[in-house]
């Protein structure tokens, strides 16, 4: 038996990717990528993807000069594109209101969400207020207490936020969680995953409703510099926001560069930098770079950012750095800390903790001669405020 | 000509390796043999298990904080044969961890017939699958009530049915009773299980195993009267856990199978 998917669901060379799901899933997830296929050549449902993009997002999003921090840095040119000024404040609502759109489309009235910082968790709350679907998100415990703004803001959305209280608390506990309660409800509930990871075709999905950022900045770089940076810029979790912005650059001379958060140690569990730490492996639905012991266990993570403190490499994402398309760093939270110091006094931006690890490898490319640079400021950092005190000593 | 169905196998019991500890799976797996069960599965603890409920996360919990890596529970499995036929119930990372070559040598020496590999739907890994059927260990199909007749034909077409010299544990079709994840679940509604079974017996003559949310002797023998076998799982890795021995646990569930 064929698996009946229509779309390719893997990557690269290794073959990153497939659909690894219970067999309760197996027929959902067939549903969806039919209805996702249709609704693509659907004029339809792109003319109200496009609108609600515009008017309730907030898009086209700035490309930002950032000269002074440029100057800072030994730069000639930097900019950022704003994800950050998106409504709710982070990329996640490009994903969150289309697959919510898409939901609605199949007939589907209760949305189940997943979210590690919580901007994924906020955007599927309003993306869900706002077309009348019920929502309920699952969220790690510790995650809730070091992003508790968020929690605040999905109650106040309507959703129900589920603490789950497996594990360490975090990004990878609350995906178990969520993937339970959908195979528990999938013939009345969608779920939104909210990076590009999970059983095919949710990698697919929400890289192809992501990559508007890159397409934006693609144009914009043209428009607004005449020519396109030497490096393009974003920092990796799952990679929902490294997919969206680097992919549409993969067919320009240029470096595309992700960044890992390299916690604060080398050692496994003390970081969730998955290209030099990781092994092939399968969790959550896909083959991928993946950290665990000898046993095949998912191993323990930590990073300062809840957003990119997650064991996996989404799969594509995955493929284009083994494949060579893709270049990585990491950043430590000592580093990042000092990434988000930089934009805040040099151009008035508070960064969200998983953006300032993609500032934090800006000085790094000035030194090694790295004149432009295009940066995904993937989120806003008013959720971080807490953290931002407590480790630099700003008081409120 | 049809013959009448009777279940070959009238309870399948699961139980967690490493819980209440792998030093007990001997004397559990030589219990369960003596009250005549013919197969029997076996859970390999994992750190992600999705298709798991509360319980049987508990459960994989504790046996991974007491040392009961995959290759520690297959090497306490080598050499038994006072043991029902196990089928070895994972999620299929640490099965690739181990890889093919060194997985078959380790299943070699225990009585491990077949594997249910709960997040791995045929074609994901074929070489992988094709290498361990061959050598003699067959993955479990799973069917589930989102599972359509049509694509069960061809699910049990992939997965095929050895013939009746093959033992149970290498025939069956594992028939998930109700959405979502394993558990307890008192008060699940049998009709629409009731129904599929019909419908998949009419597909031929291969043996049903049911499992997900039976726990109570009612439920189990409902099952048995549709002519398929109960799997009972977390209401019994519960007992277990809490003192109780096999027999203790499985003879209200067992008696009422006549």
């Amino acid at each position: 038996m064929t698996s009946g998917f229509t779309l390719p669901s893997r990557f690269g060379l290794q073959g990153l990717g497939g659909c690894y799901a219970p067999e309760t899933l197996l027929q959902p997830l067939l549903d969806l990528e039919a209805a996702f296929v249709a609704a693509l050549h659907d004029p339809a449902f792109q003319g109200e993807l496009k609108a609600e993009l515009r008017h309730f997002v907030g898009r086209p999003t700035p490309l930002t000069p950032a000269p002074r921090l440029a100057a800072a840095l030994g730069l000639r040119s930097l900019h950022l594109k704003r994800e950050d000024l998106t409504h709710t404040g982070a990329h996640k609502i490009n994903n969150a209101l289309a697959q919510a759109l898409l939901a609605r489309r199949m007939g589907k009235t209760e949305i189940i969400a997943e979210t590690g910082a919580g901007q994924h968790g906020v955007a599927t709350a309003a993306a869900c207020a706002r077309l009348g679907l019920s929502c309920t998100v699952y969220m790690g415990v510790t995650d809730m207490a070091r992003q508790a703004p968020n929690v605040a803001r999905m109650r106040l959305f309507g959703a129900k936020v589920e603490p789950v209280e497996a594990g360490q608390g975090t990004l990878k506990e609350a995906v178990n969680e969520a993937l339970r309660a959908w195979a528990g409800n999938c013939n009345k509930a969608h779920y939104i995953l909210g990076s590009a990871l999970g059983p095919h075709p949710f990698p697919t999905l929400v890289r192809t409703f992501q990559t508007v950022i890159g397409e934006e900045a693609r144009a914009q770089a043209l428009e607004q510099c005449g020519a396109l940076p030497e490096v393009v810029l974003a920092c990796a979790g799952g990679g929902s926001n490294g997919l969206g912005l680097l992919v549409p650059f993969l067919q320009d001379p240029l470096r595309r560069i992700a960044v890992e958060a390299g916690g604060h140690g080398a050692g496994l569990g003390e970081h969730a930098a998955r290209l030099d730490g990781g092994r092939m492996g399968v969790l959550h639905g896909c083959r991928t770079l993946l950290l665990q012991d000898d046993h095949g266990h998912t191993a323990e993570t930590a990073s300062i950012s809840a957003g990119l403190d997650y064991p996996a490499l989404g799969p594509e994402l995955a493929a284009l750095i083994l494949d060579g398309h893709v270049e990585v760093r990491r950043a430590s939270d000592e580093e990042a800390l000092e990434g988000a110091r930089l934009l805040c006094e040099a151009e008035g931006i508070l960064p969200a903790l998983e953006s300032s690890h993609a500032l934090a490898v800006l000085p790094a490319l000035a030194r090694e001669g790295v004149t432009s640079v295009l940066l995904g400021l993937s989120g806003r950092g008013d959720k971080d405020l807490s953290t931002y005190q407590a480790r630099t000593g700003v008081s409120a | 000509m049809t013959t009448p169905r009777t279940p070959m196998n009238p309870l399948l019991p699961f139980i967690m390796a490493g819980d209440p500890s792998l030093e007990a799976l001997p004397g559990i797996l030589s219990a369960a043999r003596a009250l005549g069960l013919e197969a029997m599965e076996l859970g390999l603890p994992h750190s992600d298990p999705i298709a798991d409920g509360p319980v049987l996360q508990a459960a994989a919990h504790r046996a991974i904080q007491r040392g009961a890596t995959p290759r520690r529970v297959l090497e306490s499995l080598a050499g038994l044969t006072d043991s029902p036929d196990l089928i070895l119930f994972t999620y299929v990372n640490p099965l690739l961890q181990i890889g093919t070559e060194a997985l078959v040598r380790l299943l070699a020496p225990t009585p491990v017939k077949a594997l249910l590999v709960v997040d791995l739907p045929y074609g994901e890994e074929p070489t992988f699958e094709a290498d361990l059927r061959a050598a003699g260990y067959p993955m479990v199909p799973l069917l589930t009530p989102t599972t359509t007749l049509e694509r069960a034909r061809g699910i049990l077409a992939d997965r095929p049915d050895p013939g009746p010299e093959a033992p149970f544990a290498q025939r069956f079709a594992y028939v998930v009773a109700r959405l979502g994840v394993t558990g307890t679940g008192q008060g699940t509604d049998l009709s629409p299980v009731a129904r599929r079974v019909a419908d998949l017996q009419t597909l031929g003559a291969r043996p049903l195993a049911v499992g997900f949310g039976l726990s109570d002797a009612e439920s189990l023998a409902a099952i048995r009267a549709l002519g398929a076998t109960p799997v009972v799982g977390s209401a019994l890795v519960q007992e277990l856990a809490s003192g109780l021995d096999l027999q203790t646990a499985l003879l209200p569930r067992w008696t009422s199978a006549t």
